[in-house]
């Protein structure tokens, strides 16, 4: 019997509400340091995710058992799990969202794939090629990194409620690392960038080589760039930072999930929570590397507007949080491998373009910084107040851009630095490197939009 | 809950006859199993029980010095020799190293305390139990708010098989708790705490300690107020020392970061690293340590050393690449699983006890803070550190004053590392790594007043 059919009689055959995802991901990874060829891995991880809804609460089961016999027995798991759990579960799930009954098959790959497929040999060689571009970039580079991952998801997702859907989701991802000195002070600059396609479309604006210059040019930036002293000035984010605010400062806050655990905008759908220039969205529709054209729990993705022209309009639901919040889910219910249950993430999420012209932006600015992309990392909290350390940043003067600067920190409270933006550009992209988020597990996501204009509170190290 | 050894044993033994028969030069079978039970609280409010069950296999050959490795958890359909295959077309397309090397037999000891025979008994049901005494507990005070918390149980079985006749397997336990809180009061709000705790042995899990803890830490941030600007003392709790002192000093001593040439301690052995008020001992077999094991993932006994001896640079973590690199023996620091190809990382990282209690050391402070908690970077290349203060509070001559919001901090880890003024002599066990407080003397803390 075909897993599909396997997969439907195991669900007609209980009463109990359920939701079982067959979840196969085939990746290659591929990481060279230093002129050494430290990671050439191929990697199988398939199985079975199984949710059962009983009395009102979820139990969640997780298998690599494919056979009829052992995913009746991990469902029977799942049930009396739920069923134990349920007498101390205080909110009882009253009811899921509907979503209309389908059978379908979904490509997320933006295009249909025709190119030829890039052999492994080659992938091998292109990597350890840019690797040594790299090392021989200039006495000051001390050590290199080159790595390159790649996944293809293949999923069936059946329901008690009459979905059937079978998915296709390639993703590939490159990340470069330079690591210099220069007077016996140690920097590192990395570039990186996510699709969901493959390699052929992740090097299709830039080259491994255009990454590896790019890398190098940002590592002597910051190895001669001066650190400045801490204080609120005026800012220019690019779409990089831009992508990361949306997504890590406002974004999670928007999650009904976290709405429900209390975050900063529980109760505030209608009113002004941004400058009217700021409209943000999550779509994953967009040809990004957090595309999900359908979710985990069988729902076609929407492009929902989460603030529109500065106020709040939307959360992000899956199908328990929208029938509670009486509205639509938007495709946002995701699980990273079978072995986790789907959750509420973001896919693609942006602000959305303005009218004005970046360097015009610049000139407005009588002392404040041009900031570019993050370094290390950056955390947020439900309330919205954030810490994103800067990778690459430049002091502006009198209208002017004038020297590389470091070791810049940023903090504050997403929605009043939306609330300063004072002007918006036209430019737009995608840019959240590797695009990894982590909620309890991993999610491949993008974020982006515009340059904008705000004023932040930067904590400096002179 | 017993396994059968003996099959994983056939498995194991089967591969590496296969992968020699065809002429591949060392062949090493990783295994793992893993039972996992999970009930997630979000919310205040149960969320999901979960169970999982993970078994895979990870091959990894070398022929004419050339690496290759491929994994799988699908049993059934992958059979051995397709695992060979794609781990050959991997080795034929990789440059030969000659530090591809795979490390000899030696012995192997059991490691004590690592498995609780009665605690992986446990049923779900137990750790919805468990759940709910942490609730009950911690919401004594109806001013506390659970955002997360989770407690599990993991059954893992590790086994390795290579050609140079390593054959090996061993059983652990390990149970956690962890949970995210704050408090609200009207329109104060405090800020986000976390505790967090792990054990081989179920009963070892303080559950209603912890959830007094942390109901005790996050009301006690209520009503924090910004201060100003100031060069003083700061005294991190343990908690706080592993994100930002003990993962930039993992990050040093790893062997292939000193090779690479991107540890700030690449030509720094046997010399002054840190004040002489550290030291710090890995021990990879420590008697019911988080990160102790009968073998590490190349099967090398993880054998206990000093890092660092009153500020002297003693030892890095090799595994058998960076250890034949460096013409010397792998210590056991080889990481990873079944899905992965050997890593490094430490043992039971143990910061050895100073000599006052960390009250004591409180009162030893002139003007300074209590880092309860740090949110923020530390770049372990090249040390620098900005982030905000969590938790936080104001200390004055020796007294507690007032819990603090607002304030970060600032500086260099590898420099700092030489203001070590104190060590507690009350320790931590957080995860792998038993820690007490250390205390720094002249640290940039920044207040309200220069964010203006």
């Amino acid at each position: 019997m075909e897993l599909k059919e396997i997969l439907k009689k195991v669900v007609a055959n209980r009463d109990e509400w359920l939701e079982l995802r067959y979840h196969k991901r085939t990746s290659l990874d591929i990481e060279v340091k230093n002129g050494r060829l430290r990671e050439a891995t191929r990697n199988i991880l398939s199985g079975v995710a199984i949710r059962a809804l009983v009395d009102g609460c979820w139990g969640f089961v997780s298998t690599s058992e494919t056979s009829y016999a052992g995913l009746s027995k991990a469902v029977s798991q799942a049930c009396k799990s739920a069923k134990e759990a349920a007498p101390l579960k205080k909110e009882k799930v009253k009811g899921l969202a509907s979503l209309p009954a389908k059978k379908e098959k979904v490509d997320f790959a933006r295009s249909n794939n025709q190119q030829k497929e890039t052999s492994l040999e080659e992938k091998i060689r292109e990597i350890r090629q840019a690797d040594n571009l790299l090392q021989k970039a200039g006495e000051d580079i001390i050590a290199s990194q080159v790595s390159y991952s790649e996944y293809q998801d293949e999923k069936i997702i059946v329901t008690s409620d009459g979905i059937e859907v079978e998915i296709t989701d390639p993703k590939c991802d490159v990340g470069v690392v330079a690591y210099g000195v220069k007077d016996s002070q140690q920097e590192r600059a990395h570039v990186s960038k996510s699709i969901t396609g493959n390699w052929t479309e992740l090097f299709s604006e830039k080259s491994l080589a255009d990454l590896v210059d790019e890398a190098v040019s940002l590592l002597r930036q910051r190895l001669t760039a001066e650190h400045v002293s801490g204080g609120e000035y005026q800012v220019i984010l690019d779409p990089a930072l831009v992508g990361v605010l949306a997504h890590e400062a406002i974004g999670h806050t928007v999650e009904a999930d976290f709405v429900e655990a209390g975050s900063v905008v529980q109760g505030k759908i209608g009113e002004q929570v941004a400058s009217e220039l700021v409209t943000l969205v999550d779509d994953g529709n967009a040809a990004g590397a957090g595309r999900t054209l359908v979710d985990d729990e069988g729902c076609q993705a929407d492009k929902t507007i989460i603030i529109d022209k500065g106020i709040l309009q939307n959360y992000l639901h899956n199908r328990e949080s929208a029938f509670k919040y009486d509205t639509e889910p938007g495709g946002n219910a995701r699980a990273f491998t079978y072995r986790d249950e789907p959750i509420i993430r973001m896919t693609n999420t942006y602000i959305m373009p303005g009218k004005s012209e970046l360097a015009e932006m610049i000139e407005g600015v009588s002392e404040g910084f041009l900031l570019k992309g993050m370094a290390q990392g950056g955390q947020a909290d439900s309330t919205a107040e954030f810490m994103f350390d800067v990778l690459e940043a430049y002091k502006i003067e009198e209208g002017q851009i004038s020297h590389p600067v470091k070791g810049i920190t940023l903090t504050g409270q997403a929605f009043e630095v939306l609330k300063s933006v004072d002007a918006v550009s036209k430019d737009f992209a995608l840019d959240l490197g590797r695009g990894y988020c982590g909620k309890g597990q991993p999610a491949k996501v993008d974020a982006g939009g515009p340059y904008i204009r705000c004023k932040l509170m930067i904590g400096g190290q002179q | 809950m017993e396994r059968k050894k003996d099959d994983v044993l056939a498995l194991g033994n089967e591969i590496v006859s296969e992968g020699l028969s065809r002429g591949i030069d060392d062949i090493e079978v990783y295994y793992q199993d893993v039972d996992s039970q999970e009930v997630v609280i979000e919310k205040n409010d149960l969320q999901l029980p979960k169970a999982d069950k993970y078994k895979g296999i990870g091959v990894r050959v070398c022929k004419d010095m050339r690496i290759g490795f491929a994994a799988t958890n699908d049993m059934e359909t992958n059979s051995s020799k397709n695992l060979l295959d794609e781990a050959l077309i991997l080795a034929q397309n990789s440059p030969p190293d000659r530090n591809n090397v795979f490390p000899a037999k030696a012995n192997l000891s059991e490691v004590k305390d690592i498995y609780d025979s009665e605690g992986a008994e446990i049923e779900l049901n137990n750790l919805i139990e468990i759940s709910k005494d942490f609730m009950t507990e911690i919401k004594k005070d109806d001013r506390v708010m659970v955002e997360s918390a989770s407690f599990s149980a993991n059954i893992i079985n590790n086994a390795i098989f290579t050609s140079k006749g390593i054959s090996s397997q061993y059983q652990k336990t390990f149970f956690s708790a962890q949970a995210l809180s704050f408090a609200r009061e009207k329109e104060l709000v405090s800020s986000f705490d976390i505790e967090y705790l792990a054990s081989c042995f179920l009963q070892d899990l303080s559950i209603k300690k912890s959830a007094a803890r942390l109901r005790d830490k996050v009301v006690a941030s209520l009503g924090a107020e910004p201060v100003e600007s100031f060069k003083g003392e700061i005294l991190l709790t343990p908690f706080a020392a592993v994100s930002l002192i003990m993962r930039p000093i993992v990050f040093a001593i790893n062997s292939e970061n000193v090779q690479n040439g991107i540890s700030p301690w690449k030509n720094k052995l046997t010399e002054r690293v840190s004040s002489n008020k550290l030291t710090i001992h890995d021990d990879g077999t420590e008697a019911g340590g988080i990160g102790s094991k009968k073998f590490d993932r190349e099967g090398v006994f993880p054998e206990k050393f000093t890092v660092i001896e009153k500020g002297i640079l003693q030892e890095l973590l090799y595994n058998s690449y960076t250890a034949h690199r460096a013409g010397r023996k792998s210590n056991g620091r080889a990481a990873g699983g079944a899905q992965s190809t050997p890593g490094i990382s430490p043992g039971n990282l143990i910061v050895a006890p100073g000599k006052k209690s960390s009250k004591d050391l409180i009162k030893d402070i002139k003007k300074g803070l209590l880092v309860n908690r740090y949110s923020g970077s530390v770049d372990p290349v090249s040390g620098d550190f900005s982030g905000v203060v969590k938790g936080g509070e104001l200390i004055v001559q020796g007294k507690r004053k007032q819990p603090v919001r607002e304030v970060m901090i600032s500086g260099n880890i590898y420099d700092i590392l030489d203001q070590i003024i104190g060590i507690s002599q009350n320790r931590e066990d957080i995860m792998n790594y038993k820690l007490p407080y250390m205390l720094f003397s002249d640290i940039s803390i920044t207040g309200k007043d220069s964010l203006n």
